[in-house]
């Protein structure tokens, strides 16, 4: 008894703070807390309301600063115009393709480094994590990564170029080692005694079981090659081949001001509505992947996420 | 394995540097082998004249002897999205004997792009719109021709600069070595597109309607103005702002005040009295700029937001919360699609206390070769093909217009027209097709500054904009340029930190002093700040580098 009064329960202290009726100030709290989170909510959902009101809209009433929640001088002509560009939908798919193909792989390496990493029976396994860890916190540089791809490894103008370096984001490669390690290892056992290979253990236990994670790190990766444009942009010379953030790009980074670009002949001006109607399009399949996705969501991210 | 082969790719070019180094020192006269000093020019053998014309001189059409395919990089520009199927790349095939081997680069990354592609030694043959002074970054690399080196096969670019006067100018793009590495954009007459656009529905409210003469007299228009609108919270609200406090308007202001400013700032300033090169923020010149700028905004005349974005300008202009803005001749065309029943017009620059000034330079965006070029059997007929392209009469004109008869059509006269389905900016607006856009001409990639020539110039203006281009040039006086100073290399190293630090502040300052942040009477502080930065040391090396030059 003394004893468990010097080292007190904490678990059992928080549990009890659950069943204490609210006071005033957790009552004022809560309802602060909820303003303040739906105000956050708003301010995040704004901008993306505005983007589609903003698509639908005249180009007069955007550049009058009249377009707020609704569309004003509704048209659909805008939508057309985007729809009718060629370049629009090649790049369109290309984007497509690099995503699918560029997440399998991803999920093929990292999947497979991660469970390697996480067996303790792995001779070198701190340095195998080591070198992992290592790109973390250093590059060989923008120009030898570029020669690297480009010349020696003969990659330019090929999808390759998109989808290899950078397959294995490390910090999703340390999230799913750990949710490994914490995978119980009686289970992996009983499949062993039953004649498992260690292939079979993994195809045929392991990863059925960990869905969670798996579909948290497809998001992951596929949000991420979705939205990306930099290595489309180091290595792509052909327009047909390049992805839509990189036609988007063109489109709105170019708008902005240099003093080379404005004044010239060459000015770029592409109505306010055309930026709209190709973001729109460009975001609205990623987004939709979420609600699919996002059960698994939260409860991936954390099960790698504490050891215990 | 890489490491080894990076290893001896060092060793080598170590002792490629150290080879060069001793040449250069023992060189002297006996070298024959050596390239020669600038001006006389590399012979182009045999082996690399393949395809190219024996006889080409100034107002010969170019044609490739054989059919070439030069690599190009290709600025792909938002509104021309390139196509394959365009007139001008079938035209130049079938005329030219010339088809492109492309590396298409989105104008959003051009910059950066180029920088790469050309520091990993991968550049291709043709690199074109590179504004002069761009070049300076790749010389030390080696990847980019001495293009001075071959200029004497290159005879419409020669004459041009010769007939137009560029020399001097041109000199100024020599780096230390004494070659250019550029062949820029040439201008018959210097660049004239900005000035403030004006509400004249407001400024006739105000009872005025001639234009300003002086700087003066627009800043007590701007004051009338604002008396005769109450509506209007400042009469002028000032866009191009944000990356450069008044980048636009300094620009075009400060000629008249005998200095540089916004955009156009530069440290260095040559003086022509003391024939030598001072400090541009610290000299009276100016102060007195900086001084007219912040009587604008003490006044209320002028929106001391000067960091607000080109589009929060723009939209107080159009919705008349004021009564004039920056424009240049492109844009006005585009406040007028805003705002479709506001009457406005671009006033003629008015002059200062120095007179009627417009800043120097009729050298604009051009085109770099890579040194690989060099080792291409064509290489002769490529630099024909680009002087013929960018730099003839014939070659200008195709690249604006396009194939006479087909897009366009000129009388006896010599006036053009364009065919009646294809627009271009102001001509034919509501034509279904678009020069550039279906056609693939008017084209920033295969011309510099729309052609170069004046005819050429204004043969695509409105007759506004014809008629406003005329005025300010009438009135307007070019300021010589400043003679040239190549840095070497480590001038140019330590140059280039202290080069925009000094800068920075200096823009800092000027925001500072324009908003009324800091008074006037603390420019005497100011002076020490830019002092303590080192700016004597960057003058001295430019003051150095004169001397040099000059020699």
């Amino acid at each position: 008894m003394v004893i468990e009064t010097t080292a007190p329960d904490i678990t059992a202290v928080s549990s009890s703070v659950a069943h204490v009726k609210p006071t005033r100030g957790v009552v004022a709290f809560r309802v602060a807390n909820t303003v303040l989170l739906t105000a956050i909510t708003l301010i995040t959902i704004y901008p993306f309301i505005n983007l589609v009101a903003k698509a639908f809209s005249s180009e007069s009433y955007i550049a009058a600063g009249k377009v707020n929640l609704v569309p004003r001088g509704f048209n659909l002509a805008t939508l057309d115009y985007v729809v009718g560009d060629s370049m629009f939908w090649i790049n369109y798919k290309n984007t497509v393709v690099y995503t699918v193909v560029g997440t399998a792989v991803a999920m093929a390496l990292t999947t497979t480094y991660a469970y390697a990493l996480s067996r303790p029976q792995l001779k070198g396994r701190g340095f195998f994590t080591g070198i992992a860890l290592f790109t973390m916190f250093f590059s060989g540089g923008l120009i030898p990564n570029y020669i690297l791809v480009v010349n020696i490894l003969h990659m330019r103008n090929s999808i390759w170029a998109v989808v290899l370096p950078g397959a294995i984001s490390v910090f999703n490669l340390l999230v799913m080692k750990s949710f490994f390690e914490n995978f119980p290892a009686e289970l992996e056992e009983a499949a062993q005694l039953d004649g498992m290979s260690t292939y079979g253990v993994f195809f045929r236990i392991v990863l059925p079981l960990s869905k969670a994670v798996i579909a948290t790190m497809v998001l992951f990766y596929a949000v991420s090659i979705w939205n990306s444009w930099f290595s489309a942009f180091l290595y792509l010379d052909k327009k047909e081949l390049f992805p839509v953030t990189v036609y988007l790009r063109n489109l709105i980074a170019a708008a902005t001001n240099s003093p080379d670009a404005v004044g010239s002949t060459d000015a770029v001006q592409i109505g306010a509505n055309i930026q709209s109607v190709t973001m729109l399009l460009t975001v609205l399949p990623i987004v939709c992947l979420y609600p699919f996705i996002q059960k698994y969501f939260v409860s991936g991210v954390m099960l790698g996420s504490v050891k215990g | 394995m890489r490491n080894t082969r990076k290893a001896s790719v060092a060793v080598a070019a170590l002792a490629t540097l150290a080879l060069t180094l001793t040449a250069c020192s023992s060189g002297g006269g006996g070298d024959t082998k050596s390239t020669s000093s600038a001006g006389t020019g590399v012979t182009i053998d045999d082996a690399h004249s393949v395809g190219a014309m024996a006889d080409f001189k100034v107002g010969t059409t170019f044609k490739a002897t054989e059919a070439i395919k030069p690599t190009l990089l290709y600025r792909d520009h938002p509104n021309y999205p390139i196509k394959s199927d365009w007139l001008i790349l079938s035209a130049l095939k079938t005329n030219q004997n010339v088809e492109f081997d492309r590396t298409d680069v989105p104008l959003a990354d051009w910059d950066k792009k180029k920088a790469l592609i050309i520091g990993a030694g991968d550049a291709p043959e043709i690199i074109p719109v590179t504004y002069p002074g761009q070049e300076t970054q790749f010389v030390a690399g080696g990847s980019i021709l001495p293009v001075s080196d071959y200029v004497q096969y290159m005879p419409n670019f020669e004459k041009k600069i010769k007939d137009w006067g560029l020399e001097a100018e041109l000199d100024t793009h020599r780096q230390a070595d004494g070659k250019y590495y550029i062949l820029p954009g040439l201008r018959e007459v210097p660049d004239v597109q900005y000035s403030v656009v004006v509400n004249d529905d407001m400024w006739q409210k105000a009872g005025i309607t001639e234009d300003p003469a002086t700087w003066d007299d627009f800043a007590a228009d701007l004051k009338k103005v604002k008396e005769a609108n109450p509506s209007i919270k400042y009469a002028m609200s000032d866009r191009w702002t944000d990356s450069t406090p008044l980048g636009a308007m300094l620009q075009y202001i400060a000629p008249n005040f005998n200095t540089n400013g916004g955009w156009g700032y530069s440290n260095t300033w040559f003086n022509t009295d003391s024939k030598k090169f001072e400090l541009t923020g610290t000299t009276d010149a100016y102060k007195q700029l900086v001084t007219y700028a912040t009587g604008l905004v003490s006044d209320g005349s002028l929106d001391p937001e000067i960091t607000q974005s080109d589009d929060q300008a723009i939209q107080k202009f159009v919705t008349g919360q004021s009564a004039a803005i920056s424009g240049n001749t492109q844009e006005i065309t585009n406040y007028r699609t805003k705002a479709p029943s506001m009457k406005m017009h671009l006033i003629v620059l008015p002059g200062g206390p120095a007179g009627s000034n417009l800043a120097p330079g009729q050298l604009t965006a051009g085109v770099m070769i890579s040194s690989k070029a060099k080792d291409d059997p064509h290489f002769k007929a490529i630099l024909q093909f680009v002087d013929w392209l960018w730099f003839s009469d014939e070659g200008i004109e195709f690249a604006q217009w396009g194939v006479k008869d087909q897009t366009y059509t000129k009388d006896s006269s010599g006036k053009r027209t364009l065919e009646p389905t294809i627009g271009w900016n102001a001509l034919n607006p509501d034509a279904p097709k678009k020069l550039n856009a279906d056609f693939g001409f008017s084209n920033g990639v295969f011309m510099s500054a729309n052609g170069s020539t004046k005819d050429l110039l204004q043969s695509v203006m409105s007759d506004e904009i014809k008629d406003w281009t005329n005025a300010v040039l009438a009135k307007s006086k070019v300021l010589p340029v400043a003679p040239a100073a190549s840095l070497n290399e480590s001038e140019l190293e330590q140059t280039g930190l202290l080069d925009t630090q000094i800068k920075d502040a200096v823009y800092a300052a000027t925001a500072k002093f324009i908003t009324g942040q800091t008074p006037l009477s603390g420019w005497d502080d100011y002076v020490k700040q830019i002092d303590g930065l080192g700016a004597q040391q960057l003058i001295d090396t430019y003051n150095g580098a004169l001397a040099r030059t000059q020699g």
